[in-house]
């Protein structure tokens, strides 16, 4: 017997590939991004003081998205792309 | 993605439909309730009945696959629907398929939210779909398997299998199925779809990310301002999603609370307003840390006042159900929208 297959698809086209840059964690500018539920803020803050002790934070920035249930506005995205080496994102939950 | 299933059509060899749904559930594609077999036969039936709907499907989030008809039939057979409900399945399918839906949140959250489906317009009589007495509940084939179909669906075109990609904290027996029809001849108003722009000859799917039906109860009151005061009482509620995470919400009349309303010269607009001035949550029910989160995430109370939607356009009001004095609400995800679309025939 011959069934189709419920979970068949096809791949969608991915996004085009970027090549990753490598970081300085000791200079360069990183984003720490919380997804804007409870305690996400609070990590990212614990994650910026202990880098404070090995390098200067003056250009490590919180940012979050505008809501917990939704997907990041493109704009962040250019946004943090534009003007950052590196994103750590905290999921707060 | 490395997780597409590479065989759209599987020879399964000789299989009796139990020791098919014990392959079934190895390979991950049930809800625990049997399943249909997707054979080639029954699934050229469904895919004959939506010749009239040529647009291609995008990939559908989380997954980011692109489904055929043949696979999307596949989940409508399991789920044991007839052919002639398949349409109505596809157009649900579309309608969460509305980036302003939020597919993959609605997927992926904590949150209990299911895939609520309304069909308005005359292909509710052709099908059977229960638009009156226990229309949120068991004993029609239409309602329980559409609703069924497009679950089917989220989880294996979608990807959204419990406790993976499937984050709810405590689920929603609404995933199972959550299918019902609006009961058009006793809504003394607009029908839903009319409202949204249709029609009232046109056939419409509306979907939202919501939680199962809240009873509204009010056996008591003979006024359409009385009913408004327990509605209002029932939909304010500080632990709801939409007190942060503002969306909309519908709720559901029941005909003879209905009937009182428009006695009393409620319209849909003034019932609107009236739930949404009624159903605020006074802060001092709502607890300090909650306050804080909400505050620090931009949602400011006004004065003393939380609101549960951003105005009263997120409540959306229809009539369903049959005799007795109760009323359903119920609430959205938050970050979603109410999605309607015509049925192609």
């Amino acid at each position: 017997m011959r069934i189709f297959n419920p979970s068949f698809g096809m791949a969608a086209a991915g996004p085009a590939k970027v090549t990753l840059q490598p970081v300085n964690w000791a200079t360069d500018a990183i984003a720490l991004i919380s997804n804007s539920k409870p305690n996400a803020r609070e990590l990212l803050e614990g994650v910026r003081a202990m880098l404070g002790a090995h390098r200067p934070v003056d250009n490590i920035h919180f940012h979050a998205k505008n809501s917990a249930s939704q997907p990041a506005p493109k704009e962040l995205i250019e946004k943090v792309a534009k003007n950052y080496k590196a994103a750590l994102l905290a999921l707060g939950d | 993605m490395k997780d597409i299933a590479d065989q759209e059509v599987i020879d399964i060899g000789d299989m009796d439909v139990e020791a098919f749904n014990e392959y079934a559930n190895e390979q991950g594609w049930g809800d625990g309730m049997p399943l249909f077999v997707p054979t080639e036969a029954k699934v050229a039936k469904f895919v004959e009945t939506v010749r009239g709907d040529n647009r291609p499907y995008p990939p559908v989030p989380p997954r980011q696959i692109v489904p055929t008809l043949q696979s999307l039939a596949a989940n409508a057979v399991m789920a044991g629907c007839k052919p002639e409900y398949f349409p109505v399945v596809t157009a649900a399918l579309r309608g969460v398929l509305d980036p302003d839906y939020n597919l993959h949140g609605t997927l992926a959250t904590t949150h209990s939210c299911a895939p609520m489906v309304m069909v308005s317009g005359p292909i509710r009589h052709e099908l059977n779909i229960n638009c009156g007495t226990n229309c949120f509940g068991q004993g029609r084939q239409a309602n329980a398997t559409i609703g069924r179909a497009l679950g089917l669906m989220l989880l294996n075109v979608a990807g959204a299998k419990p406790g993976e990609m499937d984050r709810s904290t405590q689920g929603n027996p609404a995933k199972f199925t959550f299918c019902f029809g609006e009961n058009e001849e006793e809504n003394p108003w607009t029908p839903y779809h009319v409202q949204r722009g249709f029609a009232p000859t046109d056939s419409v799917v509306t979907v939202m990310s919501g939680e199962g039906p809240h009873n509204l109860n009010d056996h008591g009151s003979t006024t359409g301002d009385g009913l408004l005061t327990t509605f209002a009482g029932g939909m304010s509620n500080p632990g709801s999603n939409t007190i942060y995470g503002k969306g909309p919400m519908f709720v559901i009349i029941g005909p003879e609370h209905a009937a009182t309303l428009k006695r009393d010269g409620f319209t849909i607009e003034s019932i609107r307003e009236e739930l949404w001035k009624r159903s605020r949550v006074h802060l001092s029910r709502v607890s300090r840390e909650n306050l804080v989160t909400y505050e620090t995430t931009g949602h400011k109370p006004d004065g003393d006042w939380l609101s549960i939607g951003r105005d009263p356009k997120d409540i959306h009001i229809t009539v369903a159900g049959g005799p007795g004095k109760h009323s359903a609400f119920i609430p959205s995800f938050g970050g979603t929208t109410v999605a309607c679309t015509r049925i192609a025939r």
